[in-house]
């Protein structure tokens, strides 16, 4: 099916079908915004990984200082919801200078530098009580407004507005990635010298990416503050912010663009629809293995399997050959 | 054009270039010599950028380059290839060269792309993915490809027809010859082979542990002595 079908068929089902069909459903449209909100920190890691080259454990900094940002500035300074979800991007993307350094860094080290900022963001929220509340937390955080007589702070706005934030942050993804920033940003994986020699800033190009993935990941930390109305720094901070995006992108295939987004809702609403009714304590177990067969044996993720499957079906019976799946 | 002043180039404890001084003029083609480890790459990973100099002067076209980046010599003019070919991987060929032409020269013009593809012999591997499927030589020529489409006024050669077949590069050879009458660009090529480097470069400088033994035309250097003896192993005082 062509991506001309395809995507506005997409939109139909998000926006029209999704809506409609579950909206006497709060405790599944509750689990489907909580795999929406991993897909877009796990599409702003992906971006940064496969754009970047940069491997990050520390993305729940990023998700935790737009949540609070955004909170502080609705509550403290009366910001009205929307501007202050994209102050807490923004916010995030400004905590981003301090990882900068660690931009020379690469593979382990890279992530390792980015886990200890996390931890850092984590201390400072709970050290800086008069401001964030500290451990306490911070309490009666605004829901999402009413526009134009539209509720978004009920189960169905929530849904309408993450799925917007992620089919955004996935068009601007695909732009960059399509665009000539995106063709240095992939080559520089192998050797950044190859592409340094014939002009290409490499840092500074890295440094974007990092700033836009942070920005995408406050975004949609500071949704979900305004949709949970509490924070305290144990819970915006947790490692489960990074650890749950990371697994749904490898699952999903985080090379590429939909990946991310089919991993995290696959991930998210089978195990808490499907296996949660099977095994209520330690459900996660089930997934633990699936991801370990999936790494073994499929380790580009979900959507190239799919994909290669899909070829390969297409193809004539006679040019099939199971081996190597190749094409005629 | 290219002007170095003592560049002198230490790792540690051992000195890869040493007060290097040579000038390159405009549209000029200039062999590099050199016995095995005489520092002929170093050098050129001084000009281009790759490492910084200890000590010594660079300017290329009257402005100091010595503390410009890589990348910001790349788009001043100053294209090279490497040795080990390095092509942009997940790319194309002609996505090589519009990278490389869009961050070099600053714009994008495609048919200068296809210009350059079609001089190098690879328009009919425009769209094939440029790291898994050329061959040794059109890994080489592509290296070329993406040094001219940043539009430089010198091009550092690094060995580009090392490991090449005979008739490769007879062939290689005439295309570089037609490539400085096309686009009318200073040259510095390394070479190995003394024959190659005699027909295509008018003058030719040696390099022997780090330092420049001899620069003259070819019939000049080939027959100076010190530069016989740093061939035959007794270069070294």
């Amino acid at each position: 099916m062509r991506v001309r079908v395809l995507i506005p068929l997409l939109v139909i089902v998000l926006y029209g079908v999704v809506p409609f069909a579950l909206a006497g459903n709060n405790y599944v449209m509750s689990i489907l915004v909580a795999a929406l909100i991993i897909a877009g920190v796990a599409l702003a890691w992906a971006l940064l990984g496969n754009l970047g080259g940069m491997v990050s454990f520390g993305h729940a900094a990023f998700f935790g200082v737009g949540s609070y940002i955004s909170a502080i500035v609705t509550m403290k300074l009366g910001v009205p919801v929307f501007a202050a979800m994209l102050l807490g991007g923004a916010g995030a993307a400004v905590a981003a200078v301090a990882v900068l350094p660690a931009l020379r860094l690469s593979g382990p080290y890279f992530a390792l530098a980015v886990l200890a900022y996390a931890h850092i963001f984590k201390i400072l929220a709970t050290e800086f009580t008069t401001i964030t509340g500290g451990a306490g937390g911070i309490l009666g955080i605004p829901t999402l407004p009413r526009v134009l007589g539209y509720d978004f702070g009920s189960k169905v706005g929530g849904y309408l507005v993450i799925v917007t934030i992620v089919l955004l942050f996935a068009l601007v993804y695909a732009r960059i990635r399509n665009s000539y920033y995106g063709y240095a940003l992939r080559a520089m994986h192998d050797s950044e010298d190859a592409t340094r020699v014939v002009g290409v800033h490499s840092t500074l190009l890295k440094a974007l990416m990092l700033f836009l993935s942070a920005f995408m990941t406050g975004v949609v930390g500071a949704f979900n503050a305004h949709c949970i109305n509490f924070l305290e720094p144990d819970y915006a901070f947790s490692s489960g912010w990074t650890m749950l995006p990371v697994v749904a992108a490898i699952f999903g295939g985080y090379r590429t663009l939909t990946g991310p987004l089919v991993g995290a809702v696959v991930v998210y609403t089978v195990d808490q629809l499907v296996f949660k009714s099977l095994i209520p304590s330690g459900h996660q177990i089930i997934f633990g293995v699936l991801l370990g067969v999936m790494i073994l044996f499929a380790p580009d993720g979900l959507i190239p399997l799919l994909a290669k499957k899909l070829q390969w079906v297409r193809q004539p019976r006679g040019c099939r050959d199971p081996r190597t799946e190749s094409v005629c | 054009m290219l002007r170095l002043d003592a560049i002198t180039v230490q790792f540690g404890g051992l000195t890869a270039v040493k007060g290097v001084s040579l000038s390159i003029g405009a549209q000029e083609v200039v062999g590099l010599v050199g016995p095995n480890g005489a520092g002929k790459t170093t050098l050129f990973n001084a000009i281009s950028g790759l490492v910084r100099p200890t000590a010594g002067r660079a300017s290329f076209e009257e402005a100091d380059i010595l503390k410009a980046p890589m990348y910001k010599r790349a788009r001043m003019g100053i294209g090279r290839t490497f040795q080990i070919p390095q092509p942009m991987h997940e790319l194309t060929v002609r996505q090589n060269l519009l990278v490389a032409q869009r961050f070099g020269a600053g714009r994008v013009d495609e048919a200068k792309v296809d210009e350059i593809l079609s001089f190098l012999h690879l328009s009919d591997k425009a769209d094939r993915d440029a790291a898994t499927e050329l061959s040794l030589s059109e890994l080489k020529a592509l290296e070329v490809g993406k040094a001219l489409a940043t539009d430089p006024r010198l091009l550092l050669l690094d060995e580009v027809l090392a490991g090449l077949e005979t008739a490769s590069k007879r062939s290689f050879m005439k295309t570089l010859t037609e490539l400085h009458a096309r686009y009318r660009i200073s040259i510095l090529i390394i070479e190995h082979d003394i024959e190659t480097i005699s027909n295509l470069c008018p003058r030719v400088c040696v390099l022997n542990y780090g330092q420049l033994i001899a620069d003259g035309t070819p019939q000049e250097v080939f027959s100076d002595p010190e530069v016989i003896r740093s061939y035959t192993g007794g270069g070294h005082d």
